[in-house]
Parts: C-alpha cells; structure tokens; sequence
C-alpha cells in the first residue's frame, strides 16, 4: 500500500512538473509578402528553446483599418486573448489603456540600442506600453533596365523628373503606366498624402497639435496628386482602388515604371519564382518637392501584450518579444522578410548589406521618417483625411476645397 | 380543466428555452442599443458616460455623412430590390415549367446565393480589378468604358457595379421562394382560365400574380431588410469610397474606428436605432399594402 502511495505521488509530481508549468499564448500576425513564413520559421526556434511556452499564431488581415476593427473588439472584450498584440506604429496611444506598461522592463529588452524615433512612438505620456519590431519609410522603386534604356542616369531627385521620366518611357513602351501608389481609401493613403504634403513645404499638425493642414503648400501637393492621375496621365485612374499589394502586383508583373511601397516588397521583387522584374529593381528614396525637401511616412510595427492577460502568460509574452527583437531574430527578419531592423547594429551587419543593400545605404532616410500625427484621435484624423484626400483623388471636389474642409473638420474632431 | 393546466405548464416549459435565448441573444442587444443611443461616451476607460437625452439623434440629422449614406442605402434598397423581384419572377416562372434537366437547372441557379458573401464579393472586386479584371475587360471590348478605367474607384459607377452584385447574388433567393409559391397555385384555376378562354397573360395577371402576392410580399420583407441594413458587399468591394457609404459601413467608422478615440458610442448606437425604425418603417408599409396576414 506504501509503494503504491509513492507510486502516486511521483506520478503526480511528475505530471505537475511537466505540465503544469505550461503555458500557451497567442500572438497576432501579419501576413504581408512573406512575414508570416518567416514568423513561422522564428517561432519554430523560440519554441525548441523554451519547450514550457506554446505560441499559436492569429493571423491577421493585410489591411491595417481591418485589423484595427479586430483589436477593438478583443480588447474593448477584456479578453486575456491574444497576449501578444502587433501594433501599427500609429496605435499606441488610442490602445494604451489596455496595454502592459513595459517601461520597467526597459533594460530587459535593451531599448537603448534601439532607433530612438521607434521607442518614442511606442512611448505614451513616459509610458512604454511596446517594443518596436520592425520600422517602415516609404520608397521610391523603379525600373533600373528602362531608365538605363532610356538614357536615365539616376533615379528621379524631384517629382518634375519623375513625370518627366515616366512620360518618356510609357509613350515608347508598350502596356505600361509610369507610376503606382497607394490611392485606395484606407490608412495607406493617408501614408501617401503625408510624403507628398511634407516634401512641398506642410504639415497637418504643428507641435502643439494646432491644425496647419489648410496652407497654400498642401493644396499644391494634392493638386499634383490629382494631376498625375489626370494631367500628366502618369497614375492609372485605377491608382485610386490600390492598397500596397496592387501597387506590388501591377509593378511586379512589368507594368509600371515607378512605384511607392515599403522596404517589404523588395525581397518580393527581386524573387525570379514570382516577379517577372527581379534583378531589374533599382530603389531610392522618394522624390523632393519644390522646395527641395524630400519625405518618406514613417511607418512600422511593435509588439505589445494585453494587460488582461495572467502574469505567466505576460512573462512568457515577454521571454517572446525578447527573443523576436533580438539582434539576431532582427537580421533574420530583415533579410528574409525585407522588414527594417529597429535596432541601431544591426544596419551594421555585413549580411545585411548582402541581402538589402538599400536598407544600409538608406539608413539616414529610414531614421528620419515623418511620423504622422500623434495624438490619442489618430483614427478619426485619418479617417477625415483619407476622406477629402480620395474625393479629391476621384474628382469630387477640387484640392482647394477638399484642404479647406478636411482643415475645418480636424479642428472639430481635435475640438479647437 | 386540471389537464388544460398541465398542458399550458408543459407547453411553457417548453417553449421557455427559447425564449430564453431570444431574449438573450436579440431582446437584450436591442434594449441595450436603445438604452445606449441616449448617452454620450466611449469604450476609452476614461471618457464618463454622460447622459444626453436625444441629443445624437438631433445630431445625426445635422450630419451631412448620415444623410448621404441614408441616401444611399434608400438608393440601393429600392433598386437592388426591384430588380431582384423581377428577374426573381422571371426566373420562377421559366423553371416552374416542366423541361428536360429542370432539377439541375434549380439547383445551379442557387450557386450565387450559396456563395459566403464575403467571398463572393472580394470575387467580385477582383473581376472589376482594372488590371486583368474579367468584367473590366469585357466592358472595354463593348467599348463602354475605356481601357484602365476604375469601375469601382469612380463616384459615377461603383454604386452600379455593388447593386449589380447584389442583384447577381440574391435573385436566386427570391426565384426560390417565389418558385414555392408558384407550386402551391392549384393547376385546376389554370385549366378552368384556360376552358373561359383566357391568354397567357391575363392567366398570369389575374391568377399568378394575385395567388403569389403574400409570397412576394414575405420575400420583400426579407430582400428589403437584408438590403438596409446592406455592408459586407460594401465593405468589401469599395470600403464606403466614392459615394458608397451606407448607413452600416458609416456605423462600422462610428463603432470601431472610433471606439477607443472619443465618445462616439452613443452616437452609433443612435445609428443603429435608426436602422431599426426604418427597418420597421418598410415592413409596416409592406405589411398594410400587400394586406399580409401574419399569423
């Protein structure tokens, strides 16, 4: 009877010691050219390394507004699920309350060796409330083959030559229109808009969060959106139903000359599988305004955890972001994926520069990408500009008038 | 008497599980929603609920948005349902009759329908896509449009392509229930019509029309409040874009884009509400003109 009591107890203790220290948590994903797959790769490693952590991956939708609605519903739910959430650099703020203050962990994840435009957009009145995972600036692609065919040296340093060079090529070469963006209504216009905003001369808030959108310059800058649709012929029409993935297929398949995208679709283009282009591809930074100035929208993503969620399971979240955001997972991501490193070494490592020679040679553009503003209303600010943005993109009203009332509904919607 | 009671007990109890579940799952959201449309406030855990009376509702009809998008759901109601009910009765009829293959021919016509609206709509958006879209193309051919043009990215035809899609997808529930109702008309009235020497289509206006009325009418109650309250096709293919807002795509902004942001719960929830009494409105109407009997 004795034996068989110890027999028992072992048994139990063994059960306890191997399961009950367990822990899964869920993580939410996106699933953009190829992140997914190598998130998939990552976790794989993190998960050998730490056989008491389970992480089952939610994958999200690509568009940014649609994951928004996601998030809104889990946390406004007070669910402890996910636990790890993939914030949009633009979020922070709006989601705070329902996020872990991680600003006490802040030796443990070694934000000191991070970009410092990242941590402070994960920053929310001194609060850290995310870790940055990958930043994003937008970039001008083009067709180094036809600028080469053509008798193009260089990439285009202002928006005139780039009409100017599109032109020229599209009027020789068949099937092809001169440059594809993102005009869609949805947050990715309104990444487009600030670049052209910014490289002629505005802004939408000043530092003290005064509205300054109505000026002579924005007018200018979204007037020449329009014309490159209308005018100068160098947008299709349909530039207007286009989010990144459109913008990537149309360029992929040979059909555009130039194209605004983030840093992902390189590795993407350049994959002869898939792209009828790869080994075509030259990359720059976006074209300068009038005045000279040249902008790219700072975007990117960070990791999170759910405050609802036990303290075993926002350990093991932290163990994951740790290891997610460690220099190696970090050269790994970028070189695989095409997604910016966030800390500062890694742009130093020589398989970087192998892999995405773009990203070392323009790091200084990556460090000073314009943040769009940042303020706790971020999604109705966006909301009301991709609004007069694709009104004025669509001809349903001019770019003055389209300035005019965006500028009089922000002031609303910030209460000024 | 005693056996009566028990019956009425037992007939409680059994009705009473559902009951249950239908006050929790409609009776309970509805009053919560009508409760809510009276407040101002936000899903932030710092913005205070505050109480406004009808505040949001006055609001809304200041609201140029709403009145747009009330204008467009009211446009793509009467004209996605009208064209669904006719070619809805065409279709019954044609497949009422007897020929060779006619159980197939009913079967494949439900295809559409069967289809997650969800998927049949990004279908749909990628057959207007300018690049390669099949229906962008064949529209190009007939020289209606010209090569490149934005079907759903221009204010003159995106609502037309979503209405299209609508009517492609739901006519096959009306010819299905108008079809069941045809099956109930006695072939006797046909025969006698026919013995007093009536013609194709005095048989038609004054049996099968007369005989399927409550039909139709049931099947436009069902058309009509699914097309109010219209979003997912909307969502999908246009995202609200280029004038095709409707009055659940702009509730979507009100109760998810801005839930975090500012106090626009009850706002939404008035929005709501008023998708509920127009809901309603159309229904009343439906049910005194066609004189339907509900029970």
């Amino acid at each position: 009877m004795r034996k068989f009591l110890l027999a028992v107890l072992l048994l139990t203790l063994a059960v306890v010691a191997f399961s009950g220290s367990r822990v899964t948590i869920t993580m939410t994903a996106g699933a953009v050219g190829k992140e997914l797959e190598v998130l998939y790769a990552q976790l794989d490693v993190f998960m050998k390394q730490n056989p008491n952590i389970k992480v089952s991956v939610m994958p999200m939708p690509n568009s940014s507004t649609e994951r928004h609605d996601l998030y809104v519903t889990y946390l406004a739910s007070g669910e402890k699920e996910p636990t790890v959430l993939m914030l949009d650099v633009i979020w922070p703020a709006e989601f705070a309350p329902y996020l872990e203050d991680l600003t006490a962990d802040k030796d443990y994840f070694e934000l000191n060796k991070f970009l410092p435009g990242t941590v402070k957009a994960a920053t929310v009145n001194g609060r850290i409330v995310a870790i940055p995972w990958f930043t994003d600036a937008g970039l001008l692609y083009y067709r180094k083959d036809l600028l080469e065919k053509y008798g193009f040296k260089n990439p285009p340093k202002t928006w005139d030559e780039l009409v100017q060079m599109a032109k020229t090529i599209t009027t020789k070469e068949k099937n092809m229109v001169g440059f594809v963006w993102q005009g869609a209504r949805y947050e990715g216009l309104v990444c487009d808009f600030m670049e052209y905003l910014v490289s002629f001369g505005g802004d939408v808030l000043d530092e003290q969060g005064n509205v300054i959108i109505n000026s002579p310059a924005a007018v200018k800058a979204l007037q020449f959106m329009v014309d490159l649709i209308y005018t100068h012929k160098v947008s299709p029409q349909a530039v207007t139903t286009y989010m990144e993935e459109e913008a990537r297929r149309a360029f992929q398949n040979g059909q555009a000359v130039f194209m605004r995208n983030w840093p992902y679709a390189w590795s993407l283009l350049n994959d002869p599988k898939e792209s009828k282009v790869a080994g075509k591809v030259g990359v720059a930074p976006l074209p300068a305004g009038p005045g000279g100035k040249s902008a790219a929208t700072l975007g990117g993503w960070m990791l999170g955890i759910n405050k609802n969620a036990t303290p075993e399971e926002k350990e093991a979240a932290k163990k994951l972001i740790k290891f997610l955001t460690s220099y190696e997972q970090q050269l790994y991501k970028a070189v695989n994926a095409g997604q910016n490193p966030t800390m500062v070494d890694v742009y130093k490592d020589s398989a970087l520069k192998k892999a995405a020679p773009f990203m070392v040679e323009l790091y200084g553009m990556f460090i000073n990408a314009v943040p769009r503003p940042r303020t706790a209303k971020y999604s109705e600010i966006s909301d009301v500009i991709q609004k007069y943005v694709h009104a004025a993109l669509t001809k349903q009203t001019t770019p003055q008038k389209a300035i005019e009332d965006m500028a009089k509904e922000l002031n609303k919607v910030l209460g000024k | 008497m005693k056996a009566k009671t028990k019956e009425t007990v037992v007939a409680w109890g059994m009705v009473l599980p559902a009951l249950l579940v239908i006050s929790v799952i409609a009776f309970f959201p509805l009053f919560k929603t009508f409760y809510d449309s009276f407040f101002e406030f936000g899903l932030r855990p710092d913005i205070e609920k505050k109480f406004v009376g009808l505040k949001n509702y006055i609001d809304l009809f200041h609201d140029e948005r709403f009145l747009a998008t009330l204008k467009t759901t009211v446009i793509f109601t009467v004209v996605s349902v009208a064209l669904e009910t006719v070619f809805g009765l065409l279709i019954a009829v044609i497949v009422n009759q007897p020929f060779k293959f006619r159980g197939t021919v009913r079967a494949a016509m439900l295809i559409p329908w069967a289809i997650p609206t969800a998927i049949s709509s990004q279908m749909w958006k990628w057959m207007f896509n300018d690049q390669g879209g099949i229906m962008t193309k064949f529209l190009e051919k007939l020289n209606i449009i010209e090569p490149g043009f934005p079907i759903l990215g221009s204010p003159n035809t995106a609502l037309w392509a979503i209405i299209a899609v609508d009517v492609w997808k739901t006519t096959p529930f009306m010819a299905l229930l108008i079809l069941a109702g045809l099956q109930l008309i006695p072939e006797e009235l046909y025969e006698a019509a026919r013995i007093d020497g009536a013609n194709l289509l005095q048989r038609f206006t004054k049996i099968t029309l007369p005989m399927l009325s409550s039909t139709i009418a049931v099947a436009l109650i069902f058309r009509t409040l699914d097309a109010l309250r219209v979003f997912d096709v909307v969502f999908i293919m246009t995202r609200g874009s280029v004038g095709t807002e409707t009055l659940a795509v702009y509730n979507r902004v009100l109760l998810m884009d801005r839930a975090f942001t500012g106090a626009w719960f009850g706002y939404g929830s008035a929005l709501s509400v008023i998708i509920f009494l127009l809901i309603s409105i159309f229904a009343i109407i439906y049910i005194k003109s066609l004189k339907l009997k509900l029970d």
